[in-house]
């Protein structure tokens, strides 16, 4: 796995020991270090796509890094729309990235989910047998 | 040229917007409506001051003093729960 | 659950925690948030090499903030997002994504944003701001990628190139973006030549040192356009092209290579002289404009000022802005240096604590804070704009009138 990490710099000095934190992003286990963001730990690893856009697919990561333009939100241990560049990872922390999402401008996208009310209630009939 | 995505997070490009620019000789709130630039989840902080070049130049006009785009609370995307929602009606 | 304090700051950057410094040494309750998971803001990332041979670590001059406002005692709140600011009966409440903060004023210290400059491709994982490679490096200590280009000369996209060097990142080049209608000012060679000349001081290259004293010409600088060498001007061993732009960045899923075509000094392509550049990180810089959403949110008018990077909201130079209660420090109220942002912070502090207590004998010490402003302005070493000093005259005239 690659490692993008700066260890000796002639200005800022070496970094000092951090302890190692373990997370999940879209299944596979990454390490970092306790002061990481998520989008940090991520790109010292080598991975730079957080996310497909909703409607087009194209993949995405960070942009501003900062936390103005959103790009690089992921879902983390349930919650969507948070911002790996401003969330410090922890362990056991179980991230994913986002899905291209259904839409009425492509039905053939849709997959399975129930689109009325009624259909909705059998779909969650079957969940809990 | 007109194929460069301005608004990233609804996917405008610049030939979406000169294009509406043009036909409906708009002003900025009608260039987002129309189009959705501004309208995505950044709340047009990314695209806004490129937005804005783009009717600048289709209106031949100078910016003004006012914000062409009105700025509406939330400036940052809110859970309804947050907000005083109720989760569940169960 | 909301708490009660006599200031809300929002933003812990250098003008935030400066404020709060000022206001704790009156000994008022101040609470500061801010949404980046430590403070310091975007001084945290700073890191260039002043003309005395010293060096501006941004870690370190944070640090020095935030010792003081920790022995202060002041009440600091990072990972915490504002989203709404409204006037109430006895001031303003603060809408947080961790709950509600009342105050009697409130300071609005947000900062900045980068200016987006699009070219096709720029949203491959793998482009990213001038900003966001900064932050990544400095802050965070990871290598944006190994070998990279730059779109968008100017002195923030300068200073960020060194600093990617220094940190051990293979830098390709620097170049424009080729022209189109967003990225006017930041595309044209002509406009960038005459921005360069005001970087010069910073460039051991002997031709650009050479050439700026004559550069104030502009036929001078057309000249040196017209004979701009095709393999760009090196600074600090990095060509510089103002005669090759980027016309694109290609690549599926992530950055792969950009493609760079000769431009004429007007910036118009000449056909049939692409070339690309195999990269996998690609920086786009094109400049800075003030973050006022909350500013506009609670009402605040505006001034637009190119000199101060867009719309400004109109204050004064005690910070203060037409809505009673609400001030206004740091980059939001015009690009300007860290120096400067923290000493406006100074300002806003004062004024308020002045003006909460009452106490008229804090005045010499406003005045001496707000001429502090001036003269860091004035000794600045790197100036974003060459006339700051009639952007701000604007806005105060703003101000007046109102």
């Amino acid at each position: 796995m690659t490692n993008r990490r700066i260890e000796h710099h002639p200005v800022l000095g070496d970094l000092d020991a951090k302890s190692t934190v373990t997370f999940q992003f879209d299944g596979r286990t990454y390490e970092g270090r306790e002061d990481d963001t998520i989008a940090s730990a991520l790109l010292a690893s080598g991975v730079r796509t957080l996310r497909k856009h909703e409607e087009s697919g194209n993949p995405r990561g960070i942009y501003c890094n900062i936390g103005h333009c959103y790009e690089c939100r992921v879902i983390v241990n349930d919650v969507p729309n948070v911002r790996a560049c401003l969330t410090p990872i922890e362990n056991g922390m179980i991230v994913e990235s986002g899905k291209v999402q259904p839409s009425p401008l492509h039905p053939e996208n849709e997959g399975p989910l129930p689109r009325t009310y009624a259909e909705y209630r059998k779909w969650e009939e079957k969940q809990n047998e | 040229m007109t194929d460069i995505i301005i608004c990233r997070c609804e996917e405008v490009t610049l030939g979406d917007l000169q294009e509406t620019a043009k036909k409906y000789k708009c002003s900025a709130r009608e260039l987002k409506l129309r189009t959705r630039a501004g309208m995505g989840i950044c709340g047009g902080r990314t695209c806004r001051p490129a937005v804005d070049k783009v009717l600048m130049d289709a209106t031949k006009e100078n910016p003004t003093d006012a914000i062409p785009l009105k700025v509406a609370p939330p400036v940052r995307p809110i859970v309804l729960s947050k907000l005083g929602g109720v989760a569940d009606d169960k | 659950m909301s708490k009660q304090h006599d200031v809300v700051i929002i933003g812990a950057g250098p003008a935030g925690l400066s404020a709060a410094i000022e206001l704790r040494k009156n000994e008022l309750n101040v609470v500061v948030l801010d949404e980046f998971p430590r403070p310091g803001g975007r001084l945290l990332g700073q890191l260039h090499e002043e003309p005395t041979g010293e060096w501006w670590n941004g870690i370190k001059e944070s640090n020095k903030l935030l010792a003081e406002a920790e022995r202060l005692e002041a009440n600091i709140q990072c990972e915490v997002s504002v989203h709404h600011i409204e006037k109430v009966t006895d001031g303003f409440s603060v809408h947080t994504s961790k709950g509600l903060h009342h105050a009697k004023n409130v300071l609005i210290a947000t900062g900045a944003a980068e200016s987006a400059a699009p070219i096709p491709g720029w949203t491959l994982p793998g482009v990213m701001s001038i900003g966001a490679a900064q932050v990544m490096t400095n802050v965070h200590r990871v290598k944006v990628g190994e070998k990279g280009v730059i779109v968008g000369v100017n002195v923030l996209s300068a200073a960020i190139a060194r600093e990617l060097q220094l940190a051990g990142t293979d830098i390709h080049s620097m170049a424009l973006p080729v022209e189109n209608i967003v990225s006017e000012n930041e595309s044209n060679p002509k406009k960038v030549m005459e921005r360069l000349v005001r970087i010069a001081h910073l460039a051991p290259s002997a031709f650009i040192k050479f050439g700026s004293k004559f550069a104030k010409a502009e036929f001078v600088r057309n000249l040196a356009l017209r004979f701009y060498p095709r393999g760009g001007i090196k600074m600090w061993g990095m060509p510089i092209h103002l005669r090759k732009a980027i016309k694109q960045i290609n690549g599926t899923d992530k950055v792969e290579s950009v493609t760079f075509v000769n431009v004429t000094p007007d910036g118009d392509i000449i056909e049939g002289t692409e070339e690309t550049v195999e990269c996998d990180f690609v920086c786009i810089a094109g400049g800075l404009y003030p973050l006022a959403e909350l500013a506009a949110v609670i009402g605040c008018p505006f001034q637009y000022s190119t000199e101060l990077g867009g719309h400004v909201p109109v204050h004064n130079e005690a910070m203060e802005t037409p809505v009673d209660g609400i001030y206004v420090a740091g980059n939001i109220t015009g690009i300007e240096s860290a120096k400067v942002a923290r000493d406006q912070g100074t300002v806003a502090g004062i004024s308020i604590a002045k003006a909460l207590k009452e106490d008229e004998s804090l005045n010499g010490k406003l005045l001496e804070a707000m001429e502090t402003v001036r003269a860091t302005r004035a000794a600045a070493t790197i100036q974003f704009h060459p006339h700051i000093d009639e952007g701000r005259a604007k806005v105060s005239a703003a101000y007046e009138q109102l």
